[in-house]
């Protein structure tokens, strides 16, 4: 059996891909539901994930492990590849929020997530992904602020205000949910 | 609605399980190492050298021609051996540097199918309606190769048949204008 890399990042970048899927392996399912929940598109998130680990392999990669986590440094760097393709395309996930579910016999909580991602892709840049990585991904605070560059009471009052303002927009849906359990 | 309510209410957008491209696609795109490629042809070349030297020394003792032109002719085949083996490697480098640059085929102004890296010195396209071709910028120097089009910073553009092809690299290929030879694979519809 092959021996676990003690350094899988410079094992990687000096040529060794299993090192490298192995980061990859480690890492990229919440990234990538991150990157699908920034963007509502497949391909793009896609495209974001992949772009942010062989960034990991270049010379001038800035990832330092003394300053942050390879999973903080990883989100973060997604965060920036969606925002800079989300300016560049100015593509709104409120135009058409894009579902998987089957409409059946859970028609109403489809409708319900629709409504969800309609409604968390309508709220400013900043209050959105601070929503995502601490609802979706259940990052702490400080790990958010790392993320985004903020300070920690500024990630608390825009995921407050996030809250405030689904809660509002949403509100007409709680008892429907709560009718279809 | 309360914190719980509204939790609740958010899981309902469940985000797909990431796609199994996603893990070939970078496996695809990670980096190989060009100098393990290199390598073992360089070794070739620096045998075929030392075995062309022996025979030349060979014939020196057997043979009444001036050393010299055993020399002369030990240096162009050497030559020839070598140049071959650096239009090989700028050829393979090529189509690596091509496939890392998520390469968009149009053909005649419209998106058309992707390229086909399957060879290790040049690299295929579909053209509807036409058939397969096969392109590179080193001139293989054989037969049914023509000089059709040109690489210029990101932009390949060529003629195949009737369609002119251009692929939109999203990385520079070459920074000055280099030419592009194409060959129409016959057979492959």
């Amino acid at each position: 059996m092959r021996k676990q890399p003690e350094n899988p990042l410079r094992e990687a970048r000096q040529g060794d891909e299993a090192a490298f899927l192995l980061l990859f392996d480690e890492h990229h399912p919440p990234l990538f539901r991150f990157a699908w929940r920034l963007t509502g598109s497949m391909s793009d998130a896609e495209d974001i994930v992949q772009e942010c680990f062989l960034a990991l392999l270049k010379p001038g990669c800035s990832f330092d492990p003394a300053r942050s986590s390879m999973r903080t440094y990883l989100f973060g760097a997604v965060r920036n590849q969606a925002l800079k393709r989300l300016q560049r395309q100015e593509q709104s996930l409120a135009a058409e929020p894009i579902l998987f579910r089957t409409p059946e016999a859970e028609l109403l909580r489809d409708e319900a997530a629709r409504a969800v991602a309609s409604a968390i892709a309508a709220l400013p840049e900043t209050q959105r992904e601070v929503l995502l990585l601490a609802h979706y991904e259940q990052l702490a605070l400080a790990e958010i602020a790392q993320i985004t560059q903020l300070e920690i009471g500024a990630v608390k009052s825009r995921l407050q205000r996030a809250r405030v303002t689904l809660r509002e927009v949403l509100a007409a849906w709680a008892p429907q949910l709560e009718g279809s359990k | 609605m309360n914190d719980t309510e509204l939790d609740q209410l958010l899981d309902s957008w469940e985000a797909p399980p990431p796609p199994s491209t996603l893990r070939s696609g970078l496996r695809a795109r990670f980096p190989r190492s060009e100098r393990r490629r290199l390598s073992p042809r360089l070794g070739w070349a620096l045998a075929f050298a030392a075995a062309s030297c022996t025979v030349v020394f060979g014939l020196a003792q057997v043979n009444t021609k001036p050393v010299e032109s055993h020399f002369t002719e030990l240096f162009n085949h050497v030559y020839e051996h070598v140049t071959g083996v650096m239009a090989s490697w700028e050829a393979s480098d090529l189509v690596t540097r091509i496939r890392e640059s998520r390469p968009k085929v149009y053909f005649d102004g419209q998106l058309g199918p992707a390229l086909r890296f399957d060879r290790a010195k040049v690299v295929d396209v579909d053209v509807p309606g036409e058939g397969r071709y096969s392109f590179t910028s080193v001139n293989p120097k054989r037969e049914g190769w023509t000089e059709a089009g040109h690489i210029h910073d990101k932009t390949i553009q060529f003629r195949a048949g009737r369609k002119l092809v251009r692929i939109e690299c999203a990385s520079t290929i070459f920074d000055s204008d280099r030419p592009v030879f194409v060959k129409h694979r016959t057979g492959v519809e």
